[in-house]
């Protein structure tokens, strides 16, 4: 295998790190060694020459390369293993859609939240049970974390350079949940969004921080919803008017009282998309009245669709918390499902 | 234990543009703005167009605002920048 990028030496793990950190090639944490034999493993499971081209982030027109995509993702930790959900995540980030360098670059520190389905969960160990949208598993840390390495490093996205988020937040780091397929009855996100059941998929979105979320005082699918419908209706306020795609993580103490109503994500999309939306005049009541101007009774949906919303089952088995996930910058980025690996059929589905 | 580690950077530098000839002076000028369309751009914008016509004699100022701020410039606007002696752009709010 022929690997072009430049070498350098480094006498022990500790001349590595500080290698990494003084050239600004990390994301504060530690490292580990992308050594040649470590990259090609990568490159080798997931089945990719080194110099295939994933995409050319057009505003910069910069190219992304596999090889590069692998070193960035050894950093993160990475194995083999999780490499191809890596090299497809980043693939889809490079799609039109995404609008990759407005979502990486913006003021509003968005960060890539990713969602994994399909038997890959199983086979790299991401859980989407305790702790989904925290520290929950190797695979869907590494496999967050190496997003943003790539991010900083192939496209140069470092705080105060291409970075100029005010704020950020912390899913900067690392951003992925899988999705608990096997205990929810419900289709998956990626089936949802298209992709046969049988294929592993990813789901990116240029995603705000998450907004938690409880109730444990109902098993009424209506009012559990309207606490999320809640949530999204004061983003609207507090943020951004812009509809777009928004995730909603609810856990199975939830999820069990929806089902056994006979709600679907279907069910749950059509329900949000009607109460999540405010008049603009509700901006007067949170300091923003200056831009209400005459338009305060225009109603602003969250979603313009109900298929906007990604509905992700996720979440330790008790407790009534779930989350909202609000877009970027309404829909001018637009979420983006792709199969991993080949699939026939499967092209990137946006929206 | 040494270490081989390879660069993680892109280290394929992007093909550079080149600067248009500056003109010498603005003076009967035709001068473009290119908005990103957020709310601060109009109070900058309508400044430097006063600016530009009272202290530098341009002859005329076209507004262009983007489609999408956070996105290049959509297609139709870049066609008409051949039109202009110079243009104005930027980022930010």
């Amino acid at each position: 295998m022929h690997l072009t990028s430049r070498i350098y030496d480094a006498g022990d793990i500790a001349a590595v790190q500080e290698l990494y950190h003084s050239n600004g090639w990390t994301d504060g944490l530690p490292i580990v060694p992308p050594t040649r034999d470590a990259v090609e493993a990568c490159l080798d499971w997931a089945m990719t020459p080194p110099d295939q081209l994933l995409g050319i982030e057009p505003v910069r027109a910069l190219a992304v390369t596999a090889e590069k995509l692998a070193i960035n993702a050894v950093m993160a930790g990475c194995l083999p293993m999780h490499f191809p959900a890596v090299l497809t995540a980043f693939t889809a980030m490079l799609q039109p859609e995404f609008l990759l360098h407005g979502a990486t670059a913006s003021t509003g520190g968005c960060a890539i939240f990713v969602v994994l389905n399909g038997p890959i969960r199983r086979e790299i160990g991401a859980s989407g049970s305790f702790n989904a949208l925290g520290n929950s598993d190797r695979a869907t840390a590494v496999i967050g974390r190496a997003l943003r390495l790539a991010l900083i490093n192939i496209l140069e996205v470092r705080p105060g350079g291409i970075d100029r988020s005010t704020l950020g937040h912390p899913g900067k780091f690392t951003f992925c949940v899988a999705e608990d397929e096997e205990d929810s009855a419900w289709l998956s996100l990626a089936e949802q969004r298209g992709m046969p059941k049988e294929v592993s998929a990813v789901t990116v979105m240029a995603a705000g921080s998450p907004r938690q979320i409880m109730n444990e005082w109902t098993t009424e699918p209506k009012e559990i919803l309207e606490t999320f419908a809640a949530e999204m209706r004061a983003n609207l306020r507090h943020y951004s008017l812009h509809a777009g795609n928004y995730a909603l993580v609810i856990p199975k103490q939830l999820r069990e009282h929806l089902i056994s109503a006979g709600w679907s994500k279907t069910d749950i999309a059509a329900f949000i998309h009607e109460r999540a939306r405010i008049p603009r005049r509700e901006w007067a009541d949170v300091g923003k009245g200056a831009v209400v101007r005459d338009r305060g009774d225009s109603i602003y949906p969250a979603l313009e669709s109900p298929e906007h919303l990604l509905v992700v089952a996720a979440g330790g088995p008790a407790g009534g918390f779930g989350a909202i996930i609000p877009p970027w910058l309404g829909h001018k980025s637009q979420a983006v499902t792709m199969a991993i690996g080949a699939c026939v059929d499967c092209g990137p589905v946006s929206g | 234990m040494g270490f081989q580690v390879l660069d993680p950077t892109n280290e394929m530098a992007p093909p550079l543009g080149q600067l248009a000839p500056r003109p010498g002076s603005l003076r009967g000028k035709t001068v473009g703005f290119i908005s990103n369309g957020k709310e601060g751009t109009k109070g900058y914008f309508a400044h430097l167009d006063r600016m530009l016509r009272e202290d530098f004699g341009v002859a005329s100022v076209v507004n262009r605002t983007k489609s999408n701020y956070s996105a290049p410039a959509d297609g139709w606007i870049v066609g008409e920048i051949a039109n202009w002696d110079a243009i104005v752009t930027g980022i930010g709010d």
